[in-house]
């Protein structure tokens, strides 16, 4: 077995360690601008396949596994990872695709199809849901469900290509927008609509199977979003009772089994007000937040995957553990609109605990440039409770170093810290609806600055003994001053 | 980049202090901030005749036409990083001057993509 991971950053940083660790060959792939980067430094092999987008690419993708001779690929999450003609395309090519069967992916990862699935299993879905062509389309499927509508990606998942629409005039614009960003993160832009429910749960259950059977690996709450893009996700979720936590496991494992799935997947839902669930969609593959379910379960899904794929047996049916948070660290501004950041990374520090994971694709030195996701690492902490895996968690932020370029590491800490989230009242809309403020900036931190902008800092830390004879320095009116220890 | 040790008022505190063209990052428990002499990016983000880019990113569609009136906020260019899309739009009416992107082109952070007549 050689396994070629098809993918970047700190996804492909985290298969490529379960290989080392199985001890089974490895080839990583990247475009010309990651030559260089963290995942390349992993494999025994690196293939360039070309520009920005050739993570996308089959031809480029496969004529790297044929060119090196892998016999598998894993395709992560994003990218390749949810189309069945590549997984087709693999199976041509006598290469085993690491994740669900063409048939599956057809049948679960394409949201009109898993819909259908869903409502033949006897699971409930989202009132309205219809596939639309043209913005034209989607105007008439929207006034006949009812403003606010979502319009999203059939094609995938991850918030890309999504759009919350609330009123006519926005339909035109949202559709372009949507179709063009699905286009561009699953090669597929056709779009489909559905009801938005407010205010609700996401609630996600881990899925894995060997084609015939399937086991639920328990629930990951991941209300917490920005622009559907989720930022802190926990498991288990704190809003949910014994009664749904069943209900929503029989109903993933019921459609699992239906679609003959085999490898990791992950059926979404949304729970309202009232405890009433729906069916949301179905992530065929690995997803980002799956080191939770790691950390309560003890199974290492990229193994379960590997194995699995390879005719394995499924793993034996957990014990769960305590309590697991992951947050996500991303190249964002959030104190200026969240706007992407991207840059070198100056100075990073990772803090080491017992129960912290951190899954990163970054290191000191390295360019982060606008061009793919912003994610840069994941925390992810376990505790025996919910409060001390959250006291663990905002440890870990509070120790975390990174400079160079902004990060949402404050935004995550006030999401912690906040009242939703100690009271466990995380509902999809809590993060937009309402304003976060940046936490005030301590004296000595101004202080600092003020002192550094004048004396400079070399990357030797020259500056250091400059500042120090500086007799003219700001710090002399601050009082007693040392540096350099 | 270094952690420095400084004490104010008999207080002690450790900050991470790294340097690059931009200005001085300093890191303290909990977040990082970027301190900037001259901000320039922000100053020049302040004027009115031309759109620039917010962040750097990638032209993936130019809406602007050359010689042609466009309205307040009317769509310009449209940018995208980290697979997000950002609408840039006129900050006010005016004759599209100058386009000094092209669709595809990676462009800076602060780069003016359109220049409006007044």
């Amino acid at each position: 077995m050689k396994v070629l991971v098809a993918n970047r950053g700190e996804i492909a940083c985290r298969i490529l360690h379960t290989l080392r660790e199985m001890n089974i060959p490895s080839v990583a792939v990247c475009s010309e601008i990651d030559e260089g980067a963290p995942h390349t430094m992993l494999a025994d092999e690196t293939v360039t396949i070309g520009g920005d987008y050739a993570y996308l690419e089959f031809d480029a993708v496969i004529g790297a596994a044929r060119s090196t001779g892998a016999t598998a690929i894993h395709p992560g999450y994003g990218f390749l990872s949810q189309n069945a003609p590549f997984a087709e395309a693999c199976a041509e090519a006598g290469l085993v695709f690491i994740g669900p069967s063409p048939h599956s992916t057809r049948l679960l990862g394409d949201k009109r199809s898993s819909r259908e699935t869903a409502q033949e299993i006897g699971a409930s879905v989202i009132p309205g849901e219809q596939a639309v062509n043209d913005a034209d389309d989607a105007r008439n499927a929207a006034q006949q469900i009812g403003y606010p509508i979502l319009l999203k990606a059939a094609g995938g998942g991850g918030g890309k290509g999504m759009r919350l629409v609330r009123e006519d005039s926005e339909i035109a614009s949202s559709f372009e927008a949507a179709a063009r960003e699905a286009k561009v993160a699953f090669a597929d832009d056709r779009l489909l609509v559905e009801k938005y429910i407010d205010p609700a749960r996401h609630v996600e259950v881990q899925i894995l199977g060997d084609g015939k059977n399937a086991v639920a690996l328990g629930e990951r709450e991941c209300s917490l979003q920005r622009r559907y893009q989720k930022i802190i996700e926990e498991s288990p979720s704190p809003g949910i009772d014994d009664k749904i936590r069943t209900a929503l496991q029989n109903d993933a494992v019921r459609l699992a089994e239906a679609a003959q799935y085999s490898g990791a997947g992950t059926v979404e839902f949304l729970v309202g007000p009232d405890g009433q669930h729906y069916f949301l969609e179905v992530n065929t593959r690995l997803q980002v937040e799956h080191p939770v379910t790691e950390w309560r379960t003890g199974i290492d899904l990229v193994r379960a995957q590997i194995e699995v794929a390879h005719g394995g047996p499924l793993p034996t049916p957990p014990a769960f553990r305590g309590h697991a948070i992951e947050a996500r660290l991303n190249a964002e501004d959030p104190w200026n609109g969240f706007l992407p950041a991207s840059g070198k990374v100056l100075m990073l520090e990772w803090p080491s605990r017992p129960w912290l994971r951190i899954d990163t694709g970054i290191r000191e030195g390295q360019m982060v440039l606008p061009v793919y996701d912003p994610l840069l690492a994941k925390l992810i902490v376990w505790g025996p409770d919910r409060e001390t895996a959250r006291r663990r968690l905002l440890h870990a932020l509070r120790e975390m170093v990174l400079l160079g370029l902004h990060t949402n590491q404050s935004f995550l800490i006030e999401l912690l810290e906040s009242d939703i989230f100690q009271t466990g009242q995380t509902f999809t809309t809590s993060v937009e609806s309402r304003t976060w403020n940046a936490p005030e900036m301590p004296d000595y931190v101004e202080a600092a600055a003020a002192h550094f902008m004048q004396t400079g800092v070399s990357s030797t830390n020259d500056g250091a003994s400059s500042a120090s004879r500086d007799q003219f320095s700001p710090w002399r009116t601050l009082g007693a001053f040392r540096m350099g220890q | 980049m270094s952690w420095e040790v400084i004490s104010i008022n008999g207080e002690t505190h450790r900050v991470a202090v790294a340097r690059d063209r931009q200005g001085v990052w300093i890191g303290w428990p909990g977040r990082a901030a970027l301190f900037s002499s001259e901000s320039r990016v922000a100053a020049a983000m302040d004027q009115q005749d031309a759109v620039r880019a917010p962040m750097t990113g990638r032209v993936v569609k130019i809406l602007a036409e050359l010689g042609s009136q466009a309205e307040e906020g009317d769509v310009l260019v449209i940018l995208e990083a980290m697979k997000m899309e950002y609408r840039l739009t006129a900050p006010h009416t005016g004759m599209v001057e100058e386009v000094l992107c092209a669709e595809g082109d990676l462009v800076d952070l602060g780069a003016v993509l359109v220049r409006l007549a007044e």
